[in-house]
C-alpha cells in the first residue's frame, strides 16, 4: 500500500527544512543570476541549488563565487543589467558584503537574498540571534521575517513580487532564523511551477524597469551631491513606505493562488481581546503561539502580534492592533546600546504617545542559541500581566541571565 | 637521502622536540590530515608560537568556547576575510615591542585562496614578519564541503556536484603556492603529511626566513570525510599525490623556485584518483583533462626552477 | 503530541531517523517537526536530535527538554545522564544494542524496546549505519505508526538498490524488535 502525501491539485507536500524551502523558492522563482558562497547556517541552500543546477533543473548562471562581498557585487550588477537575482547568506556574511548591501540599495535593485539569522555581535559565533538583521535594518532593504518552514517559502516567492514591483524597486532580504528553523524539518505545501510562474506573471505586465544594457546610453553608479542626492534618498524613503501598502496587497493576491494568508505587515493571533500581548519576530512565535492557547485555557487575556515586515517599520500597522492595550511586551533577540531595552522594543517606544496609555517592556531572549522555552514564555506573559495589573515591573529583562537583574550601583567596578 | 624505514622515522622523531600543546579527544574526524598537521607544528616549531585561526575545520579545536580552550598554545580567533591582517598587526607590535615571536597565522584553503586571499596578498607584498600555513583539504570543508580555488578538476563536491548536467568542478585549480612565490618572499615552499621529515625541515627554515620577512607554506592536508577515502589511507593518499605529481614538492627563496623531491618515474594521475570517491564518476577523457592539467602545472613549475641559474638576485636586495 | 529526543554519535544518521519519522507522519496526514541540537558536528561526536510528532500542526520551535519517548542509536550512551534528562513518568527508550538483556533503568521508564540495529544494517546495506532499523523498530515500540507510510518516507531520501535495501532495514526493525515493559 502505497502511502501519498496528502497533494492538493497544484501543489506537493514535502518535509523539508527551512534552507530546502528557499532554495526551492529561489528555483521557483527562475532567477537569471545565482551566487553562491557557503556559511553556517545557511549552506544547504546553496547546495541544495547548485543540485538543481548540476542536473538541469535550473536554468541559471551559477557562480560559485570566493567570498560574500562577492556575491552581492555581482547579483547587484547582474539586477541592474535586467536580471532576476538570488543570494543567501548569514551574519558574518552580511556584513562581509555590506558596503555592496548598501550600494544595492542605493541603485534600487531589485534584488531579493535570503539571511539566515545568526550572531554577529563582535564575539564569534555560530548560533542563532538576530543581530545580523540589527546590524544592517537601515541599509535601506525591505526587511521580511519568517516564522516557519512553510512561511520561509512563501516570502521568498513574495519577495520577487515585492522587489520587482514597477512602484516599488527596492532590494528586499527575507530572515529566519538560524538553526531554529535553517535545520528545522517541517511539512511544506510546495507549489507547482505553473502557479508560480502565474503569480509572478503580472510582473512582465509593467512598464520596464531601467537597465544598463550596451548602446543603451544609460549608466548607474554616478556620484550623487546637494538636491540630486535628496530626490534619490527621498524617492527611497517613498517607495519604502509604499512597499507597506503593497506587501498588504500581495498578500491578498498570494491567498487567491496558493490559499495562504498571513496577514500582511504583521499577523494579530487572538489580539481583539487581548489585555495583554507580546510582540515578537521569527520561531519564537510559533512557541509564543502554543503558550497563549494555554493560558487562555486559564482565562488569561494574552495575545500576539507578529511582526512580518522589520523594514519599513510597520508602524501604523502595529499602533493599530496594540491601541489601548494594558501592558506590551516586546521580545528581542538583539541588543542594542544606550537604550534600556532590545532594538524592536525602542523603536516600538517611538510609537507609544500614540497607543493610548498602553504600558511596554523589554525582555531580551534568545541570543546566541539560548532557547525561548515554553518557560521562558510564560515567564515574559505573567511579567507583562503584572505590569497590566499595576505592579512594578522591571523595564528590561534578561530572560536566561539572572546576572543581568542586578542594578548598576551594585554593579560598580565590573566590566 | 633514502635511509631504511625506521631510520627514517627516527629522523622525523628528532623534530619533534617539543610537547604536544592540544589535548586528547578533540573535534577532528578519524584520519583527519588536519589534526596531524596541527599537532606537528608547535612539537616542532615550539609552544610559544602565537597561533591564528579562523571558522574553518581547524576552528572547533583551535578556537576556544567561552573561557575554555583545548590547547594551551596563545591563539588569536578571527575571521577569514582579514586573517593575515590581524596576524600582520601581532607580528608588527611585537617587532616594536621587541617582543620575541613566531607568529603562525593557521588557514585553510578556503581562507588562503578565495576569501582570505587579499590580506594575504598584502601581506606578503609589505613582507610582514610571520609564517603562514595553508592547510591545503581542497575545498570549504567545515561547512560540508564545497569547492574552493585549490579544488581539482573533475571533483564532485556540494557546490559542484556530479549530476546529469554535471561532471564536477568544470574549473582547473590555481596554483595558490606558485602564486605566492611570485611575491619574491624570502621563503615558499609546498609540503605533505607523507614527507613529514620534510614538513619539519621546511617548518625550521620558514622559522629562520620569517627574521627577514615573509614565509608561507602549502601544505596538502587530505580530508577522509570530504574526499571520501578510508581514514587509514590519509598518508597513503598523501603519498600517491606527491608520486604522481599532482603536487610537487619544492620550496622557493625570494621567489627562486627548486624543486626539493625529484619524482624520477611519475605514476598517472589515476592511481592518485583511484583512492578518492571524489573523483569516482570520472571516466577516462575527464581524468585525461585532470593529467594535462598536472602535467602543464609540473611543466611550469619545471620550467621556473631551471630558470633558476639565470636568475640571480640583483646584489641590491640581497640581505 | 510525542516529544522525542535522539541521541547518538556522528555518523550513524541520528539526524536523518527523525527527518523520516517526520516523513513518515507527514504521509498520513499528520505533522512533524524534528531538528538537530546545535554543535559542531563529526564523525564519532554525540549527536542529539529532536522530534514532535502530532496530528495537530507542530508550532513550538523550542528544544524537547521532557521527552516521552529516548531513541539511542549508540548503546554506549543508554545509562549517559544527558540521555535520560527530563524524561517524564511512563517513557519509552528505544535502544540499538547487541546486548538484549536489561540493563538499562529509571523511574520514569516504563517501556524498552532493545534491537540490534547495527547487526541488521550490515546484513542489509553493508554499513553500520542503524537508522532505517531504528525507524520501523520506532514505529512498532510507539504503536504511532504503521509500517507501510516508515517504508514509503525512504522514497525522499534513498533510490535504486538503496532504497530496496532500506525498505528491508525498516521492516526488520518493525518485525525484530524487542519490547520489554518495565
Amino acid at each position: 500500500m502505497n502511502t501519498k502525501i496528502n497533494a492538493k491539485a497544484n501543489s506537493q507536500i514535502k518535509v523539508i527544512t527551512g534552507n530546502a524551502a528557499a532554495a526551492i523558492a529561489a528555483k521557483l522563482a527562475r532567477p537569471d543570476v545565482v551566487a553562491a558562497y557557503p556559511i553556517t547556517p545557511q549552506t544547504e541552500i546553496i547546495e541544495q541549488i547548485s543540485k538543481f543546477h548540476a542536473n538541469g533543473e535550473m536554468d541559471c548562471e551559477l557562480i560559485t563565487v570566493e567570498g560574500e562581498n562577492s556575491a552581492m557585487n555581482a547579483v547587484m550588477a547582474a539586477s541592474l543589467a535586467g536580471g532576476r537575482v538570488f543570494t543567501a547568506t548569514s551574519s558574518w556574511g552580511l556584513v562581509f558584503m555590506y558596503d555592496a548591501v548598501l550600494a544595492t540599495a542605493g541603485a534600487r535593485a531589485p534584488v531579493v537574498m535570503v539571511n539566515v539569522n545568526r550572531e554577529t555581535p563582535g564575539i564569534i559565533a555560530v548560533s542563532s540571534g538576530q543581530q545580523d538583521m540589527i546590524s544592517t535594518r537601515d541599509s535601506g532593504w525591505i526587511f521580511l521575517i519568517a516564522e516557519n518552514c512553510q512561511e520561509v517559502l512563501d516570502l521568498v516567492l513574495q519577495a520577487y513580487r515585492l522587489a520587482e514591483d514597477y512602484d516599488i524597486q527596492v532590494p528586499v532580504m527575507v530572515h529566519y532564523d538560524g538553526f531554529y528553523l535553517s535545520y528545522l524539518s517541517e511539512v511544506v505545501d510546495v507549489p507547482f511551477q505553473e502557479e508560480v510562474d502565474r503569480f509572478l506573471a503580472v510582473l512582465k505586465d509593467q512598464p520596464e524597469r531601467t537597465k544598463l544594457v550596451p548602446g543603451g546610453k544609460l549608466g548607474c553608479g554616478s556620484h550623487g551631491i546637494l538636491g540630486g542626492y535628496l530626490e534619490l534618498r527621498h524617492k527611497h524613503v517613498s517607495a519604502m513606505e509604499r512597499s507597506k501598502a503593497k506587501f498588504e496587497q500581495i498578500d491578498k493576491e498570494y491567498q487567491e493562488i496558493f490559499g495562504r494568508s498571513y496577514g500582511g505587515q504583521v499577523e494579530a493571533y487572538r489580539m481583539d481581546d487581548a489585555d495583554v500581548v507580546l510582540v515578537g519576530s521569527g520561531s519564537m512565535c510559533g512557541t509564543i503561539k502554543t503558550v497563549i492557547d494555554a493560558k487562555r485555557e486559564e482565562g488569561v487575556k494574552v495575545g500576539l502580534l507578529k511582526m512580518r515586515m522589520y523594514r519599513p517599520f510597520p508602524g501604523e500597522a502595529m499602533v493599530k492592533a496594540l491601541k489601548g492595550k494594558k501592558a506590551i511586551g516586546v521580545v528581542d533577540r538583539s541588543l542594542c546600546f544606550g537604550f534600556k531595552g532590545g532594538p524592536i522594543y525602542t523603536e516600538l517606544k517611538a510609537f507609544e504617545t500614540q497607543l493610548e496609555g498602553s504600558k511596554m517592556v523589554s525582555f531580551i531572549d534568545g541570543i546566541a542559541n539560548t532557547d525561548i522555552t515554553t518557560a521562558n514564555v510564560e515567564t515574559m506573559i505573567d511579567t507583562t500581566c503584572g505590569l497590566a495589573a499595576g505592579k512594578e515591573v522591571r523595564e528590561v529583562t534578561w530572560i536566561c541571565y539572572p546576572e543581568a537583574q542586578e542594578s548598576d550601583a551594585e554593579k560598580m567596578g565590573g566590566r | 637521502m633514502t635511509g631504511k624505514k625506521k631510520g627514517k622515522l627516527t629522523k622525523v622523531l628528532d623534530y619533534l622536540k617539543y610537547e604536544d600543546p592540544f589535548s586528547k579527544g578533540v573535534a577532528f574526524c578519524p584520519g583527519c590530515g588536519l589534526e596531524l598537521l596541527v599537532r606537528f607544528i608547535p612539537q616542532v616549531l615550539g609552544n610559544d608560537i602565537v597561533i591564528t585561526g579562523t571558522p574553518s575545520c581547524s576552528a572547533p579545536v583551535l578556537l576556544g568556547q567561552n573561557n575554555q580552550s583545548w590547547h594551551t598554545l596563545s591563539y588569536f580567533g578571527t575571521l577569514m576575510t582579514g586573517a593575515a591582517a590581524n596576524a600582520t598587526g601581532l607580528a608588527r607590535y611585537y617587532r616594536k615591542a621587541g617582543i620575541k615571536n613566531t607568529v603562525v597565522c593557521f588557514n585553510g584553503d578556503g581562507t588562503a585562496a578565495d576569501i582570505g586571499f587579499g590580506n594575504l596578498s598584502g601581506a606578503a607584498e609589505r613582507n610582514e614578519p610571520f609564517i603562514y600555513i595553508c592547510y591545503d583539504n581542497e575545498g570549504y570543508m567545515n561547512t560540508g564541503i564545497q569547492k574552493s580555488g585549490t579544488t581539482p578538476y573533475g571533483a564532485s563536491t556540494t557546490t559542484t556536484p556530479f549530476g546529469s548536467a554535471s561532471k564536477g568542478k568544470n574549473l582547473r585549480r590555481m596554483n595558490l603556492a606558485l602564486k605566492m612565490a611570485m611575491h619574491k618572499i624570502p621563503y615558499t615552499a609546498t609540503a605533505t603529511l607523507s614527507d613529514l621529515g620534510d614538513l619539519a625541515k621546511k617548518l625550521l627554515k620558514a622559522k629562520e626566513a620569517k627574521e627577514r620577512g615573509f614565509a608561507f607554506l602549502h601544505v596538502l592536508a587530505p580530508c577522509t570525510t570530504g574526499w571520501g577515502y578510508a581514514p587509514e589511507n590519509t598518508i597513503e593518499v598523501c603519498r600517491r599525490a606527491v608520486k604522481t605529481n599532482y603536487f610537487p614538492l619544492w620550496e622557493a627563496i625570494n621567489g627562486k623556485i627548486r624543486m626539493t623531491k625529484i619524482v624520477k618515474k611519475p605514476k598517472p594521475v589515476s592511481t592518485y584518483t583511484e583512492l578518492i570517491k571524489k573523483f569516482a564518476h570520472l571516466n577516462e577523457a575527464d581524468l585525461q583533462i585532470l593529467q594535462d592539467d598536472v602535467d602543464y602545472e609540473y611543466c611550469m613549475l619545471g620550467g621556473l626552477s631551471v630558470l633558476e641559474a639565470e636568475c640571480q638576485l640583483p646584489a641590491s636586495l640581497e640581505d | 503530541m510525542s516529544d522525542v529526543r535522539f541521541h547518538g554519535r556522528g555518523g550513524q544518521g541520528v539526524v536523518t531517523t527523525s527527518k523520516i519519522l517526520a516523513n513518515a507522519f507527514a504521509r498520513t496526514g499528520q505533522f512533524g517537526a524534528s531538528f538537530p541540537m546545535f554543535g559542531f558536528e563529526r564523525r564519532g561526536a554525540p549527536v542529539t536530535a529532536f522530534g514532535r510528532f502530532s496530528d495537530k500542526p507542530v508550532r513550538e520551535k523550542t528544544q524537547i527538554y521532557t521527552p516521552e519517548i529516548l531513541v539511542v542509536l549508540d548503546p554506549s550512551q543508554r545509562n549517559s545522564e544527558a540521555v535520560f534528562q527530563g524524561l517524564v513518568p511512563g517513557g519509552m527508550l528505544l535502544l540499538n544494542d547487541s546486548d538484549n538483556t536489561i540493563n538499562v533503568s529509571h523511574e520514569n521508564l516504563k517501556k524498552l524496546g532493545i534491537i540490534d540495529a547495527n547487526k541488521i544494517a550490515l546484513e542489509e546495506i553493508g554499513l553500520p549505519i542503524p537508522n532505517t532499523v531504528i525507524v520501523g523498530a520506532f514505529a512498532k515500540m510507539s504503536g504511532l505508526l504503521e509500517i507501510d507510510p516508515c517504508c514509503d518516507a525512504l522514497q525522499d531520501y534513498f533510490s535504486g538498490k538503496k532504497l530496496s535495501a532500506n525498505i528491508v532495514c525498516v521492516k526488520r526493525g518493525f518485525e525484530e524488535v524487542e519490547l520489554f515493559d518495565l
